[in-house]
């Protein structure tokens, strides 16, 4: 019986392991794996369009709504502010190749500062760094440049890149572990709606499967009246399992952002996006 | 000349005075006796105390990242029920707030291995 017991416990020991273990290329894999076979139905590259490419009713609806989508005044509005010069006479422009079309590039590990940097991180350091006033993360502004930036960017792949370096894997390891981790009063992780209970029904709507899930942000949402960043999503996430949030563009949320779009690897950025 | 003589009208309205006067010392005890009980220095200590402990607990389960969404409100309107002499009912909000967080560190703890069972492999 002690034989058993010791044999249960490192068989145990070493399935833990193998899952702390486990290589972010292997991790992408299983992930994607996860979700293709879940939704047999659906090609692999459509899962960028979240809820509707799992909800053929809510598909129909969103494809009329995109005729006239509700984020073309912040495209606008962006482009607007990204062309306007700052008072030293520099622009975005000076800080983002591409015109800015660079959507593609984040989030992406920096060796030096040994942090992940996001495409809305680096937007507020070119201000600061030209002598601006950063801008809040949320919404507003910064929505709108992200929003103008991400459709230049449109079709460029997810090529999140985690180097051989142990800080940037643990980097991506924290970010893994917090989408895991159940928290709140409601004991939810992210995986359990997005994951284990993607396609089930939360009052009248379908959850959305996670693969794909960061291509298509700034969103305009329905329910906000208005457009957010990927980290006022994920704030609004763990508020609603009843949890404290964290700030946009904390440590912890970027972490998160890098785990969730390496997982999205090999598909297409296509934000803007509107959702409900 | 009316029903009652008037030596004895006026001994009515004497009584009558002399018994709202009382009513009057009575109410405005009563009054004073709630608000004694109110801000009776023991019972503020005991809210005070209590209050320290969970503010403590819920910055705990913030340190590790699960501090839960309403605990904090709760805290403050235990605050605001106790000022407004709401004895009861702020020690109720805050005994809530102390569970609450003492829940998200169990969380967290049980969280820190369970996690990885959900990982897709």
């Amino acid at each position: 019986m002690r034989k058993l017991i010791v044999a249960m416990t490192a068989t145990l020991m070493a399935f833990g392991g193998l899952a702390l273990q486990a290589s972010p290329e292997s991790d992408r894999a299983a992930f994607e794996k996860y979700f293709t076979d879940r939704f047999k139905d659906t090609p692999k590259d459509d899962f960028i369009n979240g809820v509707y490419s799992i909800d053929a009713a809510s598909r129909e609806q969103w494809v009329e709504i995109e005729e006239f989508a509700p984020y073309e005044l912040s495209i606008d509005a962006g482009k607007a502010e990204f062309e306007k010069p700052f008072a030293n006479g520099k622009g975005y422009g000076d800080c983002f190749e591409n015109g800015g079309a660079v959507r593609g590039m984040y989030p992406y590990w920096d060796a030096d500062r040994k942090e992940v940097i996001t495409m809305e991180l680096a937007i507020n350091e070119c201000r600061e760094a030209n002598g601006e006033e950063p801008i809040k993360y949320s919404k507003g502004k910064m929505a709108d440049i992200s929003a103008y930036m991400s459709f230049l960017s449109r079709g460029q792949l997810i090529e999140v890149v985690v180097p051989d370096d142990p800080d940037a894997l643990a980097a991506y390891e924290r970010g893994k572990e917090f989408y895991y981790r159940k928290r709140g009063q409601l004991n939810f992780s992210c995986f359990d709606c997005h994951g284990g209970g993607s396609g089930n029904l939360v009052r009248a709507d379908k959850l959305s499967p996670a693969l794909g899930h960061t291509s298509h942000f700034p969103v305009y949402r329905s329910k906000w009246g208005g457009m957010g960043t990927l980290h006022r999503r994920f704030g609004g996430c763990n508020r609603q399992v009843r949890a404290a949030s964290f700030k946009s563009q904390s440590q912890i949320y970027r972490e998160l952002e890098y785990f969730l779009t390496y997982m999205s690897n090999g598909l297409a950025f296509n934000g803007p996006g509107a959702r409900k | 000349m009316g029903l009652v003589p008037e030596s004895e009208a006026l001994q009515m309205i004497k009584m009558t005075l002399a018994g709202l006067f009382s009513t009057l010392i009575l109410i405005s005890g009563c009054a004073t006796a709630t608000n004694e009980a109110s801000t009776d220095p023991a019972a503020g200590d005991e809210f005070a105390a209590a209050w320290d402990a969970a503010d403590a607990k819920r910055q705990e389960a913030a340190a590790v990242g699960y501090e839960w969404r309403d605990t904090s409100k709760m805290l403050k309107k235990a605050k605001t029920e106790a000022e407004a002499g709401n004895t009861e009912a702020a020690m109720k909000l805050v005994a809530k707030a102390h569970e609450e967080s003492a829940d998200a560190i169990e969380q967290e703890a049980r969280e820190s291995t369970l996690w990885q069972s959900r990982v897709p492999q």
